[in-house]
């Protein structure tokens, strides 16, 4: 128990302080650096509901995937040229975008924001905390589930994959006229 | 929480007394608070000497290349230059810290800190004797799999920020190779997961012996491919000769630690030392049988046979060591365009085979290996 | 300290983080980060009813499909950026105004 809540405390500082820094960051490729922090302390975060196959999966692909994916492609467009060079007040804080469109999706986000924590409190569960501490092994469970269950979803999302990676490859590929 | 060591320790006939003791006198159960203190030890312990492991990689890289070449190695600070290790860490700790101008300062400070905590990581799940493993995960391969890919950011970000051409490179080759190769070595772990029956360290170590038939490189011979595919790629992604085209230093300087000065190029240089002796530990416990000892060992002391145990895995860890200091100093590096070409024209389609194969072979022959099939059990 | 409530709440809470990133920004990298926040939340908050509503563990295979979805969405969304800057030099989202170039 002690164990959970150290690790519980330390994942939700780590989610909530790398994403708020990602918004307030102005360099893109830093973004990608909080998102990364932000990846693990959500990873953290699934350890502690007991979800180690999900965790090591989010871990998996999003840190050895799609992190080193999006910086690749900040590097490729030269992230650098796009911070905008106007910066006083609230200008400083998204990156390109203007302060209108930030105060507008601020706004929206907070009556979002409030609507849910509204609707949370009212839950009769919202307090409630983890009975057992004593964590058995998703493993074995899921992969039943994924083969008997949930079978058919199994099978389109390697169907998509392998779209996707021949989409992408078709994609990026450099045109035929463009290399003469 | 259920730690394999602090279960061990608090196992044991004495410390277990102690601790109702101890209860006694406070007055509350220090169960958890002892079995943390027992695991927080043991990772200090356990970085030490994987640190220690790593520093003196550099010394037996140095010796054996020095043998191979018919040279001498150091040999002035200490007995055979054994300190060597230690006047290095003096002589970088010592040097002046420089940044370059136009370098980004965050993520050049970030950089060596990602690939170390990548590397150490990985030791929670090392298996190192029955008692001895920090945690036996459930996910054990998987997490030490998905954690060292930390390795290939670090290096990227190190290559990026140092904003360097060669460094720019170097950052790029390292970060596609890890990627890229781990996918092979995921798939050979994957067979070797088919036969144990389970991802974690304990139960793959466990369903082999102490006798070399016993191990998974005997096992079929899907498996015996699947250990070359594995190290070969393992070699790949650790950056290891032949494979170290991201330092490659007759066209890149020193790659993607080329800005670097003193204590920071250390931490890269220990990330890949250490990352080699992670290599050659899962190698051992995947496909060489790990700790085990060809006796049954439940029935006997259980502090001496741990310690037995560690020995042996190390021994073999530190054997395959050897080899790749050995293939280091005598292959030549492979040509860029080659690189990728050998991971996914080569071994990738031999690891997907190797994975049928096996699969095949768990269904045809019920599970037996092929010493078993021979010997008729 | 772990209960429903603040497993919701963070996931709310990185829902909201996305959604700004991805409504203020105009790098179309970052806006891809943006949604990588959402689906995140999403992912979380499976997770998080399958502990403690259903006590199953159908949330964790929502959440193993939106990891896998995430990381086709990434593939091809950083081809076409890519494929978009060496069109336009710029990855400016109010560039991207054609459909042919």
């Amino acid at each position: 128990m002690l164990f959970l809540n150290v690790l519980f405390g330390v994942s939700a500082v780590l989610t909530i302080a790398s994403s708020l820094l990602c918004v307030f960051t102005k360099n893109i490729m830093h973004a990608c650096v909080y998102l990364l922090g932000a990846l693990l302390g959500v990873a953290g975060l699934y350890m502690t509901l007991g979800a180690d196959f999900v965790a090591v999966t989010q871990i998996m692909v999003y840190v050895g995937g799609i992190v080193i994916l999006m910086l690749f492609a900040v590097m490729l467009t030269g992230g650098k040229e796009f911070v905008s060079k106007a910066q006083k007040l609230l200008n400083l804080v998204p990156l390109m975008g203007n302060k209108w469109t930030f105060l507008i999706a601020s706004l929206a986000s907070l009556v979002f924001a409030g609507v849910t924590v509204q609707l949370y409190f009212k839950l009769p569960e919202f307090f409630k905390t983890v009975d057992n501490t004593e964590f058995s092994s998703t493993v074995d469970e899921l992969g039943k589930l994924l083969i008997t269950d949930h079978l058919l979803a199994f099978e389109l999302s390697s169907v998509l994959l392998l779209g996707a990676l021949v989409g992408a490859a078709i994609i990026a590929r450099p045109r035929k006229e463009e290399v003469k | 929480m259920n730690s394999t060591a602090a279960t061990f320790f608090t196992s044991i006939e004495a410390v277990n007394q102690a601790i109702v003791t101890l209860s006694e006198k406070v007055g509350f159960n220090t169960l958890p608070l002892v079995s943390l203190t027992i695991i927080l030890v043991m990772a200090l312990i356990l970085t030490l000497v994987v640190a220690t492991i790593g520093g003196y990689g550099t010394y037996a890289e140095r010796k054996i290349s020095a043998d191979i070449q018919a040279r001498i190695g150091p040999n002035r600070v200490g007995p055979y230059g054994l300190l060597q290790p230690l006047a290095d860490l003096v002589k970088l700790l010592s040097k002046e810290d420089i940044f370059p101008m136009a370098a980004d300062k965050f993520l050049f400070y970030l950089a060596p800190f990602l690939a170390i905590l990548g590397v150490f990581s990985t030791l929670a799940v090392l298996p190192i004797a029955s008692g001895l493993i920090l945690t036996d995960l459930n996910v054990g391969v998987f997490y030490l799999i998905a954690i060292s890919s930390l390795v290939g950011v670090g290096v990227f970000l190190g290559g990026y920020a140092s904003n360097s051409k060669w460094s720019m490179l170097g950052g790029m080759r390292g970060a596609s190779q890890i990627i890229s190769y781990e996918i092979p070595v995921t798939i050979s772990i994957l067979a070797v997961t088919l036969i144990s029956g389970g991802m974690s360290f304990g139960k793959i170590v466990g369903a082999q012996g102490g006798l070399p038939h016993q191990w998974f490189l005997l096992h079929n011979p899907f498996t015996f491919i699947g250990f070359f595919v594995f190290f070969v790629g393992g070699l790949a992604e650790t950056n290891r000769a032949p494979f170290d085209l991201p330092e490659a230093e007759s066209e890149l300087v020193s790659g993607y630690h080329t800005e670097y000065t003193g204590m920071r190029f250390g931490l890269f240089a220990l990330a890949e030392y250490a990352e080699v002796f992670v290599l050659c530990g899962v190698a051992t416990a995947l496909f060489l049988g790990g700790y085990q000892l060809p006796l049954d060992v439940t029935n006997l002391p259980q502090i001496p046979v741990q310690v037995i145990q560690s020995v042996v895995f190390v021994m073999k860890s530190l054997f395959l060591y050897y080899v790749v200091i050995w293939i280091r100093w005598t292959l030549p590096r492979i040509r860029v365009d080659r690189l990728m070409s050998i991971c996914w024209k080569y071994l990738t389609p031999l690891a997907i085979f190797n994975l049928v194969g096996v699969s095949v072979w768990e269904v045809v022959f019920h599970g037996q290996s092929l010493a078993q099939l021979i010997l008729g059990h | 300290m772990i209960s429903y409530g603040s497993y919701l709440l963070i996931s709310a809470f990185l829902f909201v983080i996305g959604l700004i990133i991805m409504m203020a920004r105009k790098n179309i990298v970052a806006i891809l980060l943006g949604i990588e926040f959402i689906l995140n939340s999403a992912a979380l908050s499976f997770v998080t009813y399958s502990k403690f509503i259903t006590k199953n563990l159908d949330g964790h295979i929502f959440a193993l499909f939106i990891i896998v979805i995430a990381a086709a969405e990434a593939a091809v969304g950083l081809a076409i950026i890519i494929r978009f800057f060496q069109i336009k030099e710029t990855i400016h989202i109010d560039e991207a105004t054609e459909l042919r170039n």
